[in-house]
């Protein structure tokens, strides 16, 4: 367990790493009675067909004004200069050099304002495009995804985060525990995984099935959904089991290593790589620390230069693979930093301007769109928020996010209904 | 082996109420039968209801709720066995005054008041021992509800109760939030910026009426001594609504005194600047304001006579018998989210303040009530009964700490760790020598240290961790007198024997026929060695979903 850094904020909801697995599940017992829709949404689920979603989260909330939307020459923007990108006319902050060379798969959403500075409730619109609303709980974007895009009957999960600290709480909501995240470490396999040798294939085959025959004797007459997920987890437990192989590391080519760099972010974007190759569905990869109150700058060469040529040459490799026409890139944070720099030579928290990146499947290379005023203190054009966003996740893997989800017969949005898709940066 | 008796409860649903036939007799608790009579009373009640829980079930659901753990091997034996008529009475007496009542209570309030949170100013330990001291005494919640909000931390007997707001770093608005969710049954957390955009009972003014009792306060702390609680004379709150100010309809920032919700403000003494100090505030000197309005607080929230804190206390120990409150959630309590049963929720609270906030005696009345003692299993064919209507015992998944130590008594790690001690050696003796046990199950099934614990999960992870732990496979191997050792003693030719055996330590009910059948099949299919086979059999039933939930 690393160490909280110094610049962290003192938010219980400020990033903090377990190294063992957490959260890949959930499921209210309130919500547990969802009783589906009818899954196949016949020509939608063509169109859709092998898309995949990786998501960068950079935990803390990374500064706009040192990625994605420099403002060189403002009382706001800092020490550092923008550069010329593979997109003629986009610029970017000079802290992503590898980055800049790759802007022709990406696409930048320079007008966001989700208004919401609170580390946990940023990230919550973030993962699940709508603000906390007390009683109910949306489902992430993996979840959805997972729901969406996952083939069906297939024994890896949907929907897996690595090195994300800790899970993001109830993250299936009414969809159910299959459609849960599951937790990897950076660079290894899940925590107890690897069954001890003194239990033979036999063995553990005829436990497990005294085991399902006896909670299925317990069920009987009862109301089933808890039950159901409890036997669900130990179901998966045994097909993670089978395909073991998937998430052992030292399978990975080690000539990676320079590529990627040698740290905990390196292994876990080699991980997500080997993953998406597997046909996972949905795979979030954290990055962090960004929560820069103090030090931002010094702070953000640091962390930026760990993430910029490693995601860049993960962008690269998809690319080269063929998977990124399919795969859908998000690169987001709970929020940005203030413009304003304060007496620590820090930033705070600031939901009211700031960008995220997109790439790959359904996303148009090298278009921008919104933005904000000279010193990055107000969205000026095409203001955007966490419905937006989904509205476009969702299009650019060719799904309809106007449809709702039905959780026990109430139709539950899958993107805010007041908002649309930024459609000007969707291929 | 000793036989036992399997007492059938007979029991017939008869409208307005459920009689009881057979060797028990019902305890004459005034409050239990208002309980029942009140919740037989909605619609098709007795259609819905399910019988009485058989002893076995019964013995269980009371041991989990009132000490935290399934009973052991042989206390179920004897209950089972027991023709006492009022053995179910006996029986929640003598679960209330065990040491595990003090234990269980304990981890359900520190999860409750701290959400697990590990040490900080107030060592986690000491938080630990007085909240099991005061459960151990049957504190009055009133009395421990003033002392949570009205320590400093300078009393050293007391200063664990002053970790509520030291270890929240007297931040006041985490702590607004918390005495309202906690202790009134009221989450002002969307009430912030503005009146409750949803609940209309819920106002700004709220949220800041209780805010100005702590606005003053903060934690204090010279080099090498303690951290405490002080607070200075002087910090005023003012407030104004987003939404107004949004829509040009302010009429400027608001102020306000302490208050809790629409009572009357505190009144308080003016001073000139600075003369407000009994102690001024200099470098390492901690002030003392000549009046304080977090020493308000305390007696304001828990005044014994409030029926905000009675109400929400009430509702509150419902919901440790049955998984959920009258009014669900528990702190969202407000006109439009009425109680299932609002008649019977004013009563409980009526009978809170008269009892003095006795929390024993409330569990009590409840645990002998008819409605407590349903069994899980819906008639057939009856109409399905929504949980609010407490016709059903519902399942409830274990707590994290309620696993852990049920685990540890179905494969007897505990009974393993009693023999040591001698004929007077007790379980919970023998959970003191267990010291890494809750730790080891909290790390799958609780939340997040510091993180208000959310609905159920089930996880792949803790199937993996319930499947392959090392831990776990080797309380499940043969050691001292635990489970496996047990069945290993009976001759292999008795293999119903340990079928028996098995249900009665893991499940606590004996096994039926068809199961007693399964269990002489695995043995005699099995082509592993003996132990092998024991201990597949012990896994299969201790992971079983039967196992995992209280019902």
């Amino acid at each position: 367990m690393p160490a909280p850094a110094p610049y962290a904020c003192r938010s219980a909801s400020h990033v903090s790493r377990r190294s063992f697995l957490t959260g890949a599940t959930a499921g209210t017992l309130g919500m547990l009675g969802f009783h589906g829709m009818a899954r196949a949404e016949g020509a939608q689920a063509l169109a859709s067909a092998q898309k995949q979603v990786v998501v960068f989260f950079l935990h803390g909330g990374v500064s706009q004004l040192e990625t994605w939307d420099p403002k060189p020459g403002t009382p706001t923007g800092g020490p550092f200069q923008p550069i010329q990108t593979s997109v003629p006319g986009v610029q970017i902050c000079e802290l992503l050099p590898y980055t800049a060379q790759i802007m022709h798969h990406m696409a930048l959403i320079r007008g966001v304002n989700t208004a919401e500075g609170d580390h946990a409730k940023g990230q919550y619109i973030m993962e699940t495009g709508h603000p906390q609303r007390q009683g109910f709980e949306y489902p992430a974007l993996g979840s959805a995804m997972a729901y969406h895009l996952q083939p069906p009957g297939s024994p890896l999960p949907g929907y897996i985060n690595i090195n994300t600290g800790a899970a993001f709480p109830q993250e299936a909501a009414f969809l159910g525990p299959r459609f849960a995240g599951l937790t990897l470490p950076a660079a290894g396999t899940p925590a107890n995984l690897l069954r001890p040798e003194s239990i033979t294939d036999t063995q553990d085959a005829a436990r497990r099935a005294l085991r399902q025959k006896m909670s299925a004797r317990f069920e009987q007459g009862r109301k089933g959904a808890m039950i159901e997920a409890y036997n669900q987890s130990h179901d998966q437990a045994a097909n993670l089991l089978s395909k073991k192989d998937v998430f052992d590391f030292s399978r990975m080519p080690s000539t990676d290593e320079a590529r990627y760099g040698n740290h905990e972010f390196g292994k876990a974007c080699r991980m997500a790589l080997r993953m998406l190759e597997q046909g996972i569905t949905f795979v979030k990869v954290g990055h962090t620390n960004y929560d820069t109150h103090s030090e931002n700058f010094n702070f953000h060469i640091e962390q930026l230069g760990e993430f910029d040529r490693t995601f860049a040459t993960f962008v690269t490799d998809l690319a080269d693979r063929g998977l990124l026409k399919h795969t859908l890139v998000i690169v987001m944070s709970e929020f940005g930093r203030t413009p304003r720099i304060n007496h620590l030579v820090g930033r705070d928290h600031w939901g009211t301007a700031w960008s995220v990146a997109l790439g790959g499947a359904g996303i148009q290379g090298g278009a921008v769109s919104g933005k904000t005023n000279e010193d990055g203190t107000k969205v000026i054009d095409r203001e955007v928020n966490g419905g937006h966003l989904f509205h476009t996740y969702y299009r650019a893997v060719g799904l309809d996010p106007t449809k709702s989800f039905y959780n026990n017969g109430q139709p539950v949005d899958k993107a805010d209904h007041k908002a649309e898709a930024i459609s000007e940066i969707l291929a | 082996m000793p036989n036992f008796v399997r007492i059938v409860v007979a029991c017939c649903a008869v409208a307005g109420g459920l009689s009881v036939g057979g060797p028990l007799a019902w305890a004459d608790d005034p409050l239990a039968t208002q309980i029942d009579q009140q919740i037989a009373a909605g619609p098709d009640y007795a259609a819905m209801a399910a019988p009485l829980a058989d002893d076995a079930e019964f013995i269980r659901r009371v041991s989990l709720d009132l000490n935290g753990v399934t009973p052991t091997t042989a206390r179920v034996r004897e209950f089972l066995a027991s023709t006492a008529p009022n053995k179910r009475e006996a029986l929640v007496d003598e679960l209330l005054a065990s040491p595990l009542y003090a234990r269980h209570m304990e981890k359900v309030f520190d999860v409750m008041l701290m959400q697990r949170r590990g040490n900080k100013h107030v060592p986690a330990a000491n938080w630990s021992k007085y909240l099991r001291e005061s459960f151990a005494a049957n504190k009055p919640w009133d009395q421990m509800a003033r002392e949570l909000l009205s320590q400093d931390g300078s009393d050293p007997a007391l200063r664990p109760a002053a970790r509520f707001f030291l270890d929240r770093d007297a931040d006041p608005h985490l702590i607004t939030k918390d005495v309202g969710r906690l202790f009134l049954g009221v989450n002002l957390e969307c009430a912030q910026c503005h009146d409750h955009p949803a609940i209309d009972d819920y106002k700004q003014a709220h949220y800041w009426g209780l805010h100005a009792f702590l606005v003053r306060s903060f934690v204090f702390q010279n080099p090498n001594e303690p951290a405490v609680l002080a607070e200075k004379a002087e910090g005023e709150v003012t407030f104004e609504s987003v939404f107004e100010i949004r829509d040009k309809k302010s009429t400027g920032p608001k102020s306000t005194m302490p208050v809790l919700f629409d009572g009357k403000p505190f009144d308080e003494p003016k001073f000139e600047k600075d003369a407000g100090y009994k102690v001024k505030p200099a470098d390492k000197v901690k002030p003392i304001p000549l009046h304080s309005r977090r020493a308000l607080l305390g007696p304001a929230v828990a005044d014994p006579a409030s029926p905000k804190f009675a109400r929400a206390f009430a509702n509150r120990v419902w919901w440790l018998m049955f998984g959920r409150g009258l009014v669900e959630p528990l702190e969202l309590d407000h006109s439009d989210n009425p109680p299932s049963h609002p008649a019977l929720l004013d009563a409980l609270t009526q009978e809170v303040i008269a009892r003095k906030y006795d929390l024993k005696s409330l569990l009590r009345s409840i645990a002998l009530s008819q409605t407590y003692q349903r069994g899980s299993l819906p008639p057939a064919g009856a109409p399905e009964a929504p949980p609010e209507r407490f016709a059903v015992a519902p399942l409830r998944p274990m707590s994290a700490e309620q696993l852990a130590w049920s685990y540890s008594q179905a494969v007897g790690l505990l009974d393993a760790h009693k023999a040591p001690l001698g004929p007077t050696g007790t379980v919970d003796q023998a959970m003191d020598k267990l010291p890494s046990v809750e730790p080891h199950f909290r790390n799958y099934f609780a939340s997040e240290a510091g993180r208000i614990e959310r609905g159920y999960d089930a996880r792949s992870d803790q199937a993996l961790f319930l499947a392959h732990d090392g831990s776990l496979l080797s309380w499940i191997s043969p050691s001292g007198p635990n489970l496996a050792t047990r069945m290993l003693a009976i001759p292999a030719d008795q293999p119903e024997a340990m079928a028996e055996e098995l249900y009665l330590s893991v499940l606590s009910r004996p096994a039926t026929a068809e199961e007693k059948a399964d269990v002489v099949a695995y043995l005699s299919a099995s082509s592993d060695d003996r132990t092998k086979a024991v201990m597949h059999l012990i896994w299969a039933t201790v992971n079983s979903a039967e196992f995992r939930f209280n019902h």
